[in-house]
């Protein structure tokens, strides 16, 4: 005798809102990887491209092992990674007080706002020329590049977000004796602050964006110097190497703020009941 | 349950400016008492502007005319003495429970020891003994209303203000509420204005019920509740049995149904 379940569909490949197998996520997700590294190695021996533009995957990796073993490339990465997080690290340290001032107190807003949205307009890249100018070669017209690159946009971004937090909050505090420092620090801050982490992990994602065209553009040392210098010698595999470091980098430093946002707001969490 | 009067509105109104310079008459000469120890329920269709008195009584907004005293001074701003219980939940996601509770006490300095003894009490009160290191966000709707009820008593206001507390909470899980209120009336004795468009709600838990005019809004009838005869009824079910209730629910819900033909009659 048929059960009724013997009816019921299983899942089908095409099917709106509906789950597929855990397994097969997985699956399909390294799938299109693998479909995309087999491309790029078999369009050399199948003589789609030639080998001097797209050097085959192995060469990019050998090339890579070369760069970290015999040409000190560590130290170029290292000198990437101090600009990147000195120079958002000063960034937050201006944006995010200001950003939540501005969010806060319509005072506050009504002074800076119409100054720091302009900026927001004016290309960070275009500063180059003149940050050469008044700092020289050295490390502080980077750090100046990536600093006017994030501050403008981090302080509008967590203006709005503390400007979102909602006023019965403010407002129970209000009613429960609170004076206006008390809730600053008690309510709009903790209130505010997951998000605040969430646009500073998307803010850092562009401060990588900004350090590639600072050093391209004009640098002796870090990745995108190294990838400057290997574009002179034709070594397409080192500018490809360099590529695949900034894109792990960027993945690491945003993993870096998903773990740090988990343990910061753990509250945030809804099961554990 | 009739002591002296604690709350007292004279003449209030307020106007709102609204875009294209005109302004708009939300509450217009309310006037009303309540006594110590009352809970009193301010009744009235959606819109009417009852939210706007309750917010004026808590000091988050000022009255355009009139006065609200309280013990005989005038409100001005918002203060501990006039706790406030919102509709939305309003618990600090970022505390836990016993934190929620102890947080209008460490505003006002109370030492964490007496903070502690004090939050145990209320959390006790409110039944969320089991839940005192669980975070908001692990809690339900009700179980996030209860600790927003006793944050506020165990700040020990004079008076608790609710603004449609239960309004956005499941059938049984509202009743349950209610009942709540009433075990916490006869534990604290604590002076409540609460603003609802439920009448069952008004009947079961209002000593007086102020009825207040769709827009705008303004004291149409002050009614005491009583058929209860003084005292209150512990079980919602219990309460629609007693003799009068029938009548005073149908007398409400013709004020009610007048005020709504008003407006289909504007449409």
């Amino acid at each position: 005798m048929p059960t009724p379940d013997a009816k019921r569909r299983t899942w089908r490949w095409f099917d709106y809102k509906k789950q597929i197998p855990a397994r097969w996520v997985i699956a399909l997700g390294i799938a299109a990887w693998a479909i995309f590294f087999a491309i790029w190695e078999i369009s050399v021996p199948l003589g789609w491209v030639t080998p001097l533009l797209v050097p085959p995957p192995q060469k990019v990796l050998t090339a890579l092992w070369a760069l970290l073993t015999e040409r000190d490339f560590l130290s170029d990465i290292g000198v990437s990674i101090y600009r990147v997080v000195v120079s958002f690290a000063a960034a937050s340290a201006v944006a995010v007080p200001l950003g939540i001032a501005m969010g806060a107190f319509r005072s506050v807003e009504a002074f800076f706002n119409p100054f720091v949205s302009a900026w927001r307009y004016l290309p960070a890249p275009s500063f180059i020329p003149i940050l050469l100018m008044w700092f020289g070669t050295g490390d502080m017209p980077k750090l100046a590049l990536l600093f006017i690159g994030v501050v403008w946009f981090l302080a509008t971004i967590v203006m709005d977000h503390t400007r979102s937090v909602r006023a019965e909050l403010i407002e129970t505090a209000l009613t429960l004796g609170g004076n206006r420092k008390q809730i600053l620090w008690t309510v709009v801050v903790p209130a505010a602050m997951p998000n605040v982490v969430i646009a500073m992990r998307q803010m850092l994602a562009v401060s990588w964006t900004y350090l590639v065209i600072a050093e391209i553009v004009a640098s002796s040392n870090g990745i995108g110097a190294m990838m400057m210098r290997a574009k002179r010698f034709l070594h397409t595999d080192e500018i490809i190497a360099g590529i695949l470091v900034i894109g792990a980098l960027g993945l690491l430093f945003d993993y870096l703020f998903r773990v740090a946002h988990r343990l910061l707001f753990p509250y945030l969490e809804e099961h554990g009941r | 349950m009739n002591g002296s009067v604690k709350l007292s509105a004279r003449g209030v109104s307020k106007s709102f400016a609204v875009a294209g310079g005109q302004t708009i008459q939300a509450v217009r000469d309310v006037n009303f008492d309540v006594h110590e120890n009352e809970f009193c329920v301010l009744l009235g269709p959606s819109g009417c502007g009852k939210s706007t008195v309750l917010r004026m009584i808590a000091g988050l907004e000022d009255p355009t005319g009139g006065r609200i005293e309280l013990d005989g001074h005038d409100i001005l701003r918002p203060d501990r003495e006039r706790g406030m219980v919102f509709q939305s939940y309003t618990s600090f996601d970022w505390l836990t429970v016993q934190k929620n509770v102890e947080y209008g006490m460490k505003l006002n300095g109370v030492p964490a020891a007496e903070r502690r003894d004090r939050a145990d009490k209320f959390i006790d009160l409110v039944k969320l003994t089991k839940f005192r290191n669980a975070y908001p966000k692990q809690l339900s709707g009700g179980m996030k209303q209860r600790v927003a009820i006793a944050r506020t008593l165990a700040n020990e206001p004079s008076l608790l203000l609710m603004d449609e507390p239960f309004g956005a909470l499941d059938a049984e899980t509202r009743w349950n509420m209610q009942e709540l209120m009433i075990s916490i009336m006869e534990t604290t004795g604590t002076t409540v204005i609460m603003v609802t468009h439920d009448i069952e709600e008004a009947l079961f838990l209002g000593d007086r019920i102020v009825f207040i005019s769709r827009h705008p809004g303004t004291v149409l009838q002050d009614m005491t509740t009583d058929f209860k005869g003084g005292k209150r009824v512990r079980r919602k079910e219990d309460v629609l049995t007693v003799p009068g209730y029938a009548e005073m629910e149908r007398d409400i819900m013709k004020l009610m149904r007048e005020q709504g033909s008003e407006e289909e009659q504007e449409a």
